[in-house]
């Protein structure tokens, strides 16, 4: 592996400096609790194929309730933000703080983007009868997305606050460099849990006509 | 602390990721629009699932190793990373091993 542009080993026992690590550390335990969300939303997802009943006692499916074109725009959004992201880190190695600036503003704009889309959707599932309480597939599915929607707040947060913080003159050198990289590496992380997320929550509800969901068990009525 | 100035090498070095970036993103998008029209196209679904999946875990490692710069660092990041992804897969594969249709008592639904 090419280690030339990281020009010296932290003074550390690993050489690695230990904001990193512990970013990392955190990452690898956030992959588990996104992986145990992502299960728990598929198991059900099998068990009960056919979507929810709303208030009103109508069967719903979610394949209807989907909007493919504003989950492609989010998740194209999301994607850009991670190159700007990745220009943003490689502008403060090479001292840019006006680089660095413009290319964070175009993240924190592209997150707040990310979070209007989760927030329209949100609504319209609301007003379709798709509840948190409703049905075993509102609970999974508001709680992932909405999961990884807090994550992605937290991440417009931490940015703003660096952009800020730009502006004191203390984001400099090697130390302001290695901030706004573990920055970076939470927003890539929430970058690919989208990736995921993408696919198997939302591209598998069209694969067939009526989703690959089709084999499970008989949804109760009343 | 001391702040030396980046050296021709380091600059050399940051601006061969710069283009890497670029390439990276173009295929991201490109592999992002591919799946939206996979979805849509009359194949046996477990194929496309197939495909769909390999196309995430594509880009998924494409991000860690490029944007997330795994591929320059040390590689007991990639291994740490890599510990808590296995782990992941695990607890979904013993998910879906205990917990799956097949799995469920039936009449507790009757």
């Amino acid at each position: 592996m090419s280690q030339a542009a990281d020009a010296h080993d932290a003074p550390t026992s690993t050489g690695i400096d230990h904001k990193k690590l512990i970013m990392w550390l955190f990452l690898a335990s956030d992959c588990m609790f996104f992986g145990t969300l992502i299960s728990t939303h598929l198991l059900y997802r099998k068990l009960y194929p056919t979507g929810f009943t709303d208030a009103e006692g109508h069967q719903h499916f979610i394949q209807n309730l989907f909007n493919i074109e504003l989950t492609s725009f989010s998740t194209f959004i999301l994607l850009m933000s991670s190159f700007l992201m990745a220009l943003a880190v490689s502008a403060m190695h090479k001292g840019e703080i006006k680089s660095f600036r413009r290319n964070v503003l175009g993240v924190i704009f592209f997150g707040l983007i990310f979070l209007g889309c989760q927030v329209f959707e949100f609504t319209h599932f609301y007003h379709q009868g798709l509840t948190i309480q409703n049905s075993v597939l509102g609970s999974t599915f508001y709680v992932l997305t909405g999961t990884h929607g807090t994550h992605v707040a937290i991440g417009v947060l931490w940015l703003v606050l660096l952009y800020f913080y730009s502006f004191t003159g203390k984001l400099g050198g090697h130390m302001g460099a290695l901030d706004v990289e573990v920055a970076g590496l939470y927003w890539h992380f929430v970058d690919i849990v989208w990736i995921i997320i993408f696919t198997a929550v939302y591209l598998v509800e069209y694969l067939g006509p009526s989703g690959i969901w089709g084999s499970g068990l008989p949804v109760i009525t009343k | 602390m001391s702040e030396a100035a980046p050296s021709q090498d380091f600059l050399a070095e940051e601006v061969r990721r710069y283009h890497h970036f670029i390439t990276l993103a173009l295929w991201l998008a490109a592999i992002t629009g591919a799946e939206i029209v996979l979805i849509f196209l009359p194949i046996p679904p477990m194929a496309v699932l197939t495909v769909l999946s390999l196309m995430s875990a594509g880009k998924f490692f494409a991000v860690i190793l490029w944007f997330m710069h795994l591929i320059y660092d040390k590689k007991l990041l990639f291994w740490l990373f890599l510990t808590g992804l296995l782990l992941a897969f695990a607890t979904f594969a013993a998910m879906i091993a205990l917990f799956g249709v097949e799995r469920i008592d039936t009449k507790w639904f009757a």
